[in-house]
């Protein structure tokens, strides 16, 4: 275990590597400082799309039982499995301003291309599917009949999900979030065909790996781990303790 | 005064059940008969956790189905053999959450007897996940009680209890139907405790009410064999 556990870390000693003096910068002063705000905003937005949709599709499909959720579920799939550069590809096309949506997008002052918006579109489309997944589980986890008691104890459905199931599938939630999270603030193939401008951090590492090299990648690279990695690390270390607690 | 009229069918599989209930405001009735003979699926129709196929469910002025009545709409309260306490919250958070400003109506004292009664004081800031079984059978008790429900179904909620128990919260169920007033329906395959809870008896068998009446009435000419059986078990 210790020697798998050490071969895992392994790869976090590069950051010790002699690459030559840490520069901030590639060739373009605040590029780095910019992107890394671009990252946390813009992915931010993104997740608060994945929660306001995805929440809801998630709760149908633990709570519908039809015929047609294999269908739905189907559906989420496609997004979670498609490569994301193909994604990248497709949605600069689908969204493109040959097509409809974009054309019309366009004449709003939108560009699809390019931009906050498609920088932010781009996100929610590489992260909700993740989202859902894992919310989806989260709320399947939670008995129904937990919910139907609360509803003949006299709770309308949305005080129900406030008082019951919320807090219940919280740490799931929050998985989920985490998740997207990290799906979304890493991309980098889609994100690098829709919005290389303005560029994210995994697009500004690469712009700055073509242009200085490793040493103007490092500092970035540090930043990256630091905003990507902690939250869902915290998150699954809590739901680990959650669980050992439940079953004590 | 509230009355109980329904008329519930309802396919499970290869047993239809085809039910009718008339009770007057506080009538205790048991429902009676052998397992799958119908007993619970009548009672998740009228609670709303099933919709029957066909028929209605009218409590006093409130119409249950058709059309089908939300759960949070229906003046009634389910206790089944599953206690279905939330486990994220105290004991005391149990028995309060479906009460609105209890603090304000006077119902904190009805809180406070209930807690009494079924000696809930020394659970009561307990997560409701660390208690016992019996325990959370009583909790499940005062949660339902707390709400003073005009309609009460109780679905083989003594299930797993041992007798003492078992006596103590029949006779708790019995002194606040009688302050409360509350209508009572009770399932369940042991014929005593039905005996103590209920006045009336219905027995069913094959989906259908093949008997109704006191249980001194049933006991003298039971109308099937396997009734006879039950009855005498």
């Amino acid at each position: 275990m210790l020697a798998f556990t050490l071969a895992l870390l392994y790869p976090l000693t590069g950051l010790c590597a002699a690459v030559g003096h840490w520069q901030w910068d590639g060739s373009i002063p605040g590029s780095t400082a910019s992107s890394v705000s671009v990252s946390l905003v813009l992915t931010g937005i993104a997740l608060l799309f994945d929660v306001i949709l995805g929440t809801p599709v998630a709760w149908y499909l633990a709570r519908h039982t039809g015929r047609d959720r294999v269908l739905w579920e189907a559906a989420v799939l496609i997004s979670v499995l498609m490569p994301p550069l193909a994604l990248g590809i497709l949605l600069s096309l689908a969204f493109g301003p040959t097509m409809k949506p974009g054309a019309w997008l366009l004449r709003m002052g939108l560009p699809t291309s390019n931009s906050p918006l498609a920088f932010v579109a781009t996100q929610f489309y590489v992260s909700v599917g993740y989202y859902i997944v894992a919310a989806r589980a989260a709320l399947a986890a939670v008995p129904s009949d937990l919910e139907k008691t609360a509803a003949l104890l006299g709770l309308r459905p949305s005080q129900v999900f406030h008082r019951v199931t919320f807090p219940l599938a919280r740490l799931g939630f929050a998985a989920a979030l985490s998740l997207a999270w990290v799906r979304a603030l890493g991309e980098f193939g889609a994100v690098m065909v829709t919005a290389y401008y303005p560029s994210g951090m995994p697009v500004q590492i690469w712009i700055n790996l073509q242009d200085a090299g490793m040493p103007a990648v490092m500092p970035l690279l540090v930043v990256f781990l630091l905003t990507a990695m902690p939250l869902p690390w915290v998150i699954h270390l809590l739901a680990q303790r959650r669980h050992a607690d439940a079953n004590a | 005064m509230p009355t109980l009229d329904a008329h519930i069918v309802k396919r499970r599989r290869e047993l239809l059940v085809d039910v009718r209930l008339h009770l007057e405001q506080a009538e205790r009735l048991a429902l009676f008969g052998a397992s799958g003979a119908g007993k619970s699926t009548v009672l998740s129709c009228l609670a709303g956790i099933e919709n029957p196929d066909v028929g209605r469910i009218r409590f006093g002025d409130t119409v249950f189905f058709p059309p089908n009545l939300p759960l949070y709409q229906r003046p009634l309260a389910y206790l089944t053999q599953s206690d279905s306490l939330f486990p994220h919250l105290t004991v005391a958070d149990n028995v309060c959450f479906g009460l609105r400003g209890h603090e304000n109506n006077g119902a904190s004292l009805w809180v406070e007897e209930l807690k009494q009664r079924l000696a809930l004081g020394p659970l009561w800031n307990e997560s409701a996940r660390r208690i016992s079984g019996g325990q959370a059978r009583r909790v499940a008790l005062a949660r339902m009680l707390a709400r003073r429900p005009p309609l009460v179904l109780l679905d083989e909620p003594f299930t797993v209890l041992d007798r003492p128990t078992i006596s103590e919260l029949v006779d708790a169920i019995l002194q606040w139907q009688r302050e409360l007033g509350f209508t009572l329906i009770v399932v369940d395959h042991r014929a005593d405790i039905l005996e103590r809870l209920c006045t009336r008896a219905a027995a069913i068998e094959g989906g259908r009410i093949v008997q109704e009446g006191t249980w001194l009435e049933l006991a003298a000419a039971p109308a099937t064999p396997m009734l006879a059986r039950l009855l005498s078990a």
